[in-house]
Parts: C-alpha cells; sequence; structure tokens
C-alpha cells in the first residue's frame, strides 16, 4: 500500500494505491493521520475511538465522503487519526467503519475535500485513486 | 496556449469556438509575464469549463491574480440569467464570503512605535488563529440563528461594533436571501464557537503603515493620510462556510441528471436558479456569508479591544472602519436593466463612483477595494472605476495570486528564518506555527504591483493609496 501528497499551488492531491477496494480507504486513513499528526502537538496523547458512517452513488465519492467525516472529526472533536479497526463496505455502498487516534489540537488545515479530478478505479495490480483537498 | 488572443493591451481572450462545449468566450485580465506564469498550470482550461455553464452571460472573466483552483479557478467571475442560468457552489468556494476589512487608527505608525511590539502581541492573544475549537464567541442556537439572518446587525445589543461599521459594510453585512434553516445541522455545529475567530491558511491580521497616497480625493473620504497606522483583517466563514459548500456540491452533484446538465469538472456541480436546490443554496450561501462578515465585525472589536488595553480609550473609540468587502459570494446585482448572478471566487466587486450601493460619503470617490500584499509585501487600496461595469461586472482583481506550492515554499525557506528576516524588515510577527508562517513566504505569491498595475491600466479600479506591514498576527 501506497500513499502520496502532491502539493499544487493552492490544493493538496492525494494520491492512493492499494491491492483492493477497503485498503484504499484505509490507506486514505494513514495519509490524513500523517498529515494532521506532523502538524500537531506530540505530547497531546489522549487516545479515543469515532464510528465512522458514509454512504455514496459511487465508489469514488465515497472515498471523499470518507475523507470529509474524518476531516470534520478533526475540525470539530481535535481527532487525529491513527488506525482503521474495523471497516466494511456494503454492496449499497453504505460505509461503517471504527476508527481510532488521539484527540489533541490539530490545526484547522483541511477546508474541503472536493470533487476535482476525483478518481478511484481498478487496474492491473490492484486499485488506485486520487482525491484534491482544499487547504 | 496559441489559443489565447490578445484583445487589447490588458485583456486577452479564448473564443468561444474553442471548445464545442464552451457558451461564451473565456477573457482574462492579464499581462505578457502574468500569463507565463499560468501557462504550467490549468487555470486556463478551468477558465473554459466556466464558459460552459448553462445560462452564462457575456464571457467567463478572470483577474490577473488567476491561479488554479478547483471548478472556477481563483480569480474566476461569471454572470448567469437567473431566467435560465445556474447557480455554482463552486463558483464561490469552500470560504464563503472569505474577505478583507481596512481599520484606520487615529495615530500615527511613529506614535504607536514604542507600543508595536505589545499591541501586536495583545492582538495575537485576543484573535484565536488556526487551531482550537474554543476561543470564538459563544453563541446559543438562537443568537447563532439572528447572526446567520441579520450579519453584524445581530452583534450591536452585544456591544460589538457600531452601527457605523455595518453602513461601512458591503451589503451593509447582510445578504437578504439569507435563510438559517437551508444550513445542515453540521454546518451550524462547525459555526457556533469560531465567530471571532482567524483561522489558518492564508488568513491573517496586518498592521500596516499608510505609505504613500495616490489619489488624495479618495484618500481624504477613506480617512487615509500618510503615515497613519491601519489594521487589514483577512478571514472569512470558517467551518461553517466550508460546510454549506461541501453539502451543496454533493447535493447539486447528485441533482445533475434531474437537471440535465452535464460538467467538464465535477466540482463546477451547480443547479438551476429557479429550482429548489438554486434556492436552497442561495439561501445556504447569505447566511454563511452573514456569518463572515459578522465574523470579521467581531475580529475589528477585537483590534479595537486590543487598542484600548495598550494604546487607551481614545485610540481605540478613535479606530474607523474604511470598508469591509467579500472576495467569494455569489450575489444578484442589476446591469444593463437585467439582473444577474455574479459569482465572484477570489475576486472583489469595485462599484464606481456614484453608484447607488456603496455609502454616500464615498459616492464620489468609489467603492473602497483592497488588495493584500504578500506577507512583508505592501497591500494596496484601490477605489472602483467605471469600467469595471462595462467590462468585468464591477469587479477587480482580489490580491496577489499564490504561485508556489505550500511544500516549495516550505522548502525554499525555513519559519524561524522567515521569522528573522520579517523582523529585520521592521515587522513584529506572531504566528503560532513557524511552518504555517514558511508556507505563506512572500515570494510564494506574485507580486502585487504587477496585479494592481494591470487593472489599473484596465480601467476596473485605481489605487489610492499603498500600505507597508508593520506588524502580522498569522493563523
Amino acid at each position: 500500500m501506497v500513499y502520496r501528497w502532491v502539493d499544487h499551488t493552492a490544493e493538496l492531491e492525494l494520491q492512493l494505491e492499494a491491492p483492493t477496494e477497503e485498503a484504499v480507504f484505509r490507506e486514505a486513513l494513514a495519509a490524513l493521520g500523517g498529515l494532521l499528526g506532523e502538524r500537531t502537538d506530540a505530547d497531546a496523547r489522549d487516545p479515543v475511538r469515532h464510528e465512522v458512517h458514509a454512504s455514496a452513488p459511487d465508489l469514488a465519492t465515497l472515498l471523499a465522503e470518507w475523507l470529509s467525516e474524518l476531516a470534520y472529526l478533526a475540525e470539530t472533536q481535535g481527532f487525529v487519526p491513527e488506525r482503521v479497526d474495523s471497516l466494511s463496505i456494503d454492496s449499497s455502498l453504505d460505509l461503517e467503519a471504527s476508527v481510532s487516534g488521539r484527540r489533541a489540537d490539530p490545526p484547522h488545515l483541511i477546508k474541503a475535500v472536493t470533487y476535482h479530478r476525483l478518481e478511484m478505479r481498478e487496474g492491473g495490480e490492484g486499485w488506485r485513486a486520487r482525491v484534491v483537498l482544499d487547504v | 496556449m496559441t489559443k489565447l488572443r490578445k484583445l487589447d493591451e490588458t485583456l486577452w481572450e479564448i473564443p468561444a469556438s474553442e471548445r464545442a462545449d464552451m457558451r461564451v468566450p473565456a477573457r482574462l485580465f492579464a499581462n505578457p509575464e502574468i500569463i507565463d506564469a499560468i501557462r504550467e498550470d490549468r487555470s486556463l482550461d478551468q477558465l473554459e469549463n466556466v464558459a460552459t455553464l448553462p445560462g452564462i452571460v457575456g464571457a467567463a472573466l478572470a483577474m490577473p491574480d488567476i491561479h488554479q483552483g478547483y471548478g472556477f479557478p481563483v480569480g474566476g467571475l461569471a454572470a448567469t440569467d437567473p431566467s435560465d442560468g445556474v447557480v455554482s457552489p463552486g463558483g464561490v468556494g469552500y470560504d464563503i464570503n472569505c474577505g478583507v476589512r481596512l481599520l484606520v487608527m487615529p495615530l500615527s505608525a511613529d506614535e504607536l512605535n514604542g507600543r508595536k511590539e505589545q499591541f501586536v502581541h495583545e492582538l495575537s492573544r485576543r484573535t484565536p488563529a488556526g487551531t482550537g475549537r474554543e476561543g470564538g464567541l459563544e453563541l446559543n442556537g438562537a443568537q447563532l440563528e439572528r447572526v446567520l439572518r441579520d450579519g453584524p446587525r445581530a452583534l450591536l445589543d452585544r456591544g460589538i461594533g457600531t452601527e457605523r461599521d455595518i453602513e461601512r459594510t458591503e451589503s451593509g453585512g447582510r445578504l437578504e436571501a439569507a435563510d438559517p434553516d437551508a444550513l445542515s445541522p453540521r454546518a451550524r455545529e462547525r459555526g457556533a464557537s469560531q465567530l471571532g475567530t482567524l483561522g489558518s491558511g492564508n488568513h491573517f491580521i496586518e498592521v500596516q503603515r499608510v505609505e504613500r497616497i495616490f489619489d488624495e480625493g479618495a484618500a481624504q473620504a477613506y480617512g487615509l493620510r500618510t503615515g497613519l497606522v491601519t489594521v487589514l483583517i483577512h478571514s472569512g466563514s470558517r467551518g461553517l462556510g466550508h460546510q454549506v459548500c461541501t453539502d451543496f456540491v454533493k447535493r447539486m452533484d447528485e441533482a445533475l441528471p434531474r437537471h440535465g446538465i452535464e460538467l467538464a469538472d465535477r466540482q463546477l456541480a451547480c443547479a438551476p436558479i429557479d429550482s429548489g436546490d438554486g434556492r436552497a443554496y442561495l439561501a445556504a450561501m447569505a447566511a454563511a456569508a452573514n456569518f463572515a462578515w459578522s465574523n470579521r465585525h467581531t475580529l475589528a472589536h477585537s483590534v479595537r479591544e486590543a487598542a484600548r488595553q495598550v494604546l487607551g480609550a481614545a485610540v481605540a473609540d478613535g479606530t474607523r472602519l474604511v470598508y469591509d468587502v467579500a472576495h467569494n459570494v455569489a450575489k444578484l446585482e442589476p446591469y444593463d436593466g437585467r439582473e444577474l448572478c455574479v459569482h465572484r471566487k477570489g475576486a472583489t466587486r469595485a462599484f464606481p463612483p456614484g453608484h447607488p450601493e456603496i455609502p454616500a460619503e464615498y459616492g464620489s470617490a468609489g467603492q473602497p477595494v483592497f488588495i493584500p500584499g504578500s506577507m512583508g509585501t505592501s497591500s494596496f487600496v484601490l477605489a472602483g472605476r467605471p469600467a469595471s461595469m462595462e467590462r468585468s461586472f464591477g469587479t477587480t482583481c482580489h490580491g496577489a495570486g499564490r504561485l508556489m506550492s505550500r511544500t516549495r515554499a516550505r522548502k525554499e525557506i525555513g519559519g524561524k528564518q522567515l521569522r528573522r528576516q520579517l523582523e529585520e524588515k521592521g515587522i513584529t510577527v506572531r504566528c503560532g506555527s513557524n511552518r504555517g508562517l514558511s508556507e505563506e513566504a512572500p515570494f510564494a505569491y506574485k507580486d502585487v504591483e504587477v496585479v494592481v498595475d494591470v487593472v489599473e491600466r484596465a480601467g476596473l479600479a485605481a489605487r489610492v493609496a499603498q500600505l507597508r506591514p508593520i506588524g502580522v498576527v498569522k493563523g
């Protein structure tokens, strides 16, 4: 699994590669956790757990919704995500997940998760996805 | 880039014939240097995409501070016809009514000098910035409702700001279409504790000295004199506005098939103005815009309170609002006898002298426009000019425009080093994060003077004053 942040003039693009659909979602959480974590006071370590629900008409949109939910928890609950404890996506594209991390004071870095150049598709060795964040 | 053709000294065009789906031409106010700077990015493709929107009138326009965004380019502008046109949340952006407000203080930079550090420190203490969910003005449900409906007027009875402040705010700080019920519970939740907070990224409060006057008459009307201290506040609707945009991009994206709209970019998600989705967005956007004006109104109150503590009551009470303008908003405005929905995304309204929408005291000067430079460089006060009505739906540029990514800026200079450089230039800096500071390094932005020169030569707005920074509080 690989994630990569590409920084454009006024936006932050997340590129993901993973063997399965679910792994793409797990990787997206790791990427967001890394982004927020490296800008957050390392001493703040209140462990915390959240349940996340999201749904969308297609997988790419569901990925944007997932990140959007996590960014919302970061802003309103001070949540810095660290790992996915459980995650399932059913056939009607309803996502249920339980996520762990710490309650800290991450910066209000992410204004929103956009649909600009949003993509998630299967090809060759697994899944690839791209999400652009407004920062 | 060959498809760009020069129409006159400051205006370039991509004809509508360039793409089958373009309904109108795409036009850019620029100079050759600016054209070169955007050659590598997608801002012109994005401007072409804007030209495909249903009901767009005249042309998709961009200001010389254009840079790549999502959906619309930043610095972009589109007017649509309410009878058959669309409204696009992506044409306003996530930070609804991000904007600037300029205050002028009744003392000179020389008089401030010995107390400047203390004043900037006090400002930073009183304006919660990028992190933390607390620190804003706590609002209960009913109070938030009033702010969303009425804008800064709802705060007067709490002793925040004055009636004169409201007169000197674009649209009196209140868009009538606002309906708090159009907001999701999540948008309200994100707004409830963020009023009076600055936000992170490029948001700031800057203390400045009036360095130079270009137009004595207009400067006098605006209360500006060489040597006086000004304070420029740049902030927006915070998480509340971000959530409104997020909610409506999703809603309109899902409704596109129902409205029979096909788009070149999903982020342009839109709906007919004359539809339930369109009206609901305009009502929610107006409420978020009112929230943003209330936010800058509250931040201005914090500036006065910091002045009261450090500089005394006379200075605090004599601190006058020059004006407050929105950078990201969609508004219904009359042009040539018909009402149009003007989307401004990183662009400023710039009404000329005599326009009925500007305060009477500025009637002969024109509407004030503030163009912040990058951190550490000069900002400009402009006045709207008649050609803005003929050429750009009453609009001019909004800032310097980003040139370099945040990562690259950070690689070029460390926060500590930048802080030292700014202090050496006589600028007191208060910023919680060295990293955030370096991301906003001056060289990461276009030269604001080049941008201002283009809009002045295009006749959209004219220079009134130049403001040099002497202190900055960053989110």
